[in-house]
């Protein structure tokens, strides 16, 4: 037991935080800059087909990572809505779920879920998770704010409240 | 160690008498993904790794009602250890399992795979808990390929999980909140037929394309 505990220590198996939210704040924005394309789903603000990452034709494009399971992902919808109140007109919004469609889950679940949250923008599925991976997210809920030309301008994970996801996004319409 | 001396075995033998069931697992017949790129054995590392045995262990599955010896398990299986009321890590390790578990059941191999996602809270995870929790999370419980595995009292789930399994968990009283934590290791295995690890997964978002990549090549060796 000793020796396996010490190995756990040299391997760098260590304990993840316990915290609440916490999620590890994702790698960098790639230099290369985000093209990724999604499935967009038939929901409240949002119209089934493929949508391409960043969002042509729109300054900038706010990217929220979520999942109908996540928990802290429902109450980041208070915030989101708020904020595509008073952005919508100027920037693009989408978030992606990198949930698989089959089993349990529906398409029609994603939209209720999405309604019962009051989303009124892009809602599109990533089932193989490239746009995690393009991000770098590495957990839930996330946020990215990406130029038109694919550079993420900033990125978070976890929980974000309106004031500041409206600040980072004011820094970036003015620039 | 070992695998050195097989190697060395093997290269007395020759290639040709051991190709056939070797071809991608160099170095360790047992399984059949290749060995991962690293700079240790496994048998250096404090959890089952590439090419070791599955630990000798049966654990209840209380929504089957039944109890899983995981050797004898006649199919490739995924396990990861986690508890139902983390907020962090074990939401994202169940998700992984579940979208693999999905790519299964629309693909048409669901009865050719096993999900064995255990918990090391059992004062918590009881079956009512673990049913609602596999239905938040989407999983098909239904399916009849994934079973929640629950270690019969805390002191087996220490002994199976951290011990056995090597996934370190210590319990944390976060000062906001009413209820205890965990600070965890993650791990995700991929468990060949035979009960042989040909993956141990370590990432905290383990990644379900690779995992349904890693399978595939499994369920075909």
């Amino acid at each position: 037991m000793n020796r396996r505990r010490l190995l756990t220590a040299l391997a760098g198996l260590g304990l993840t935080g316990g915290s609440l939210l916490a999620v590890s704040q994702g790698l960098p924005g790639g230099s290369d800059g985000l093209s990724v394309r999604v499935e967009t789903v038939d929901a409240a603000g949002s119209e089934a087909g493929q949508l391409g990452l960043p969002v042509r034709g729109q300054p900038v494009t706010v990217v929220d990572l979520f999942a109908t399971w996540c928990a802290p992902c429902r109450e980041q919808m208070d915030a989101l809505g708020a904020v595509h109140r008073e952005y919508g007109d100027r920037a693009a919004f989408v978030s992606v779920t990198n949930e698989r469609v089959g089993g349990t889950l529906t398409r029609a679940d994603i939209r209720e879920w999405w309604q019962r949250h009051d989303g009124n923008w892009t809602v599109g599925l990533d089932p193989e998770s490239a746009l995690m991976a393009a991000l770098g997210a590495d957990g839930l809920p996330y946020l990215a704010v990406v130029d038109r030309s694919g550079t993420v301008r900033w990125e978070h994970a976890g929980l974000v409240d309106a004031d500041t996801l409206g600040d980072r996004l004011d820094r970036h319409l003015e620039a | 160690m070992r695998r050195r001396t097989y190697l060395q075995v093997a290269a007395t033998l020759g290639a040709a008498g051991l190709a056939g069931c070797s071809a991608s697992g160099a170095g360790n017949p047992d399984v059949v993904l290749p060995e991962p790129d690293r700079e240790f054995d496994s048998s250096d590392l404090p959890y089952p790794a590439w090419g070791e045995r599955l630990p000798d262990v049966t654990l209840p599955a209380p929504l089957a009602d039944r109890e899983v010896a995981l050797r004898s398990v006649d199919r490739p299986q995924l396990l990861t250890f986690f508890y139902s009321h983390c907020n962090s890590v074990c939401p994202v390790l169940i998700s992984a399992l579940r979208n693999v578990q999905t790519h299964a059941l629309n693909e048409g191999y669901g009865d050719e795979v096993a999900f064995h996602p255990t918990t090391f809270d059992p004062e918590r995870d009881d079956a009512d808990r673990l049913r609602t929790y596999g239905e938040e999370m989407n999983v098909d419980l239904a399916a009849g390929n994934w079973r929640f595995l629950r270690p019969a009292s805390r002191g087996r789930a220490e002994e199976v999980v951290a011990e056995q399994f090597g996934v370190s968990f210590e319990r944390t009283h976060p000062e906001e909140m009413e209820v205890y934590m965990f600070a965890h290791a993650a791990l995700t295995l991929l468990v060949n037929a035979d009960g042989y690890v040909e993956r141990a997964y370590r990432e905290k978002q383990p990644d379900p394309e690779t995992m349904i990549a890693d399978l595939e090549t499994v369920r075909n060796g």
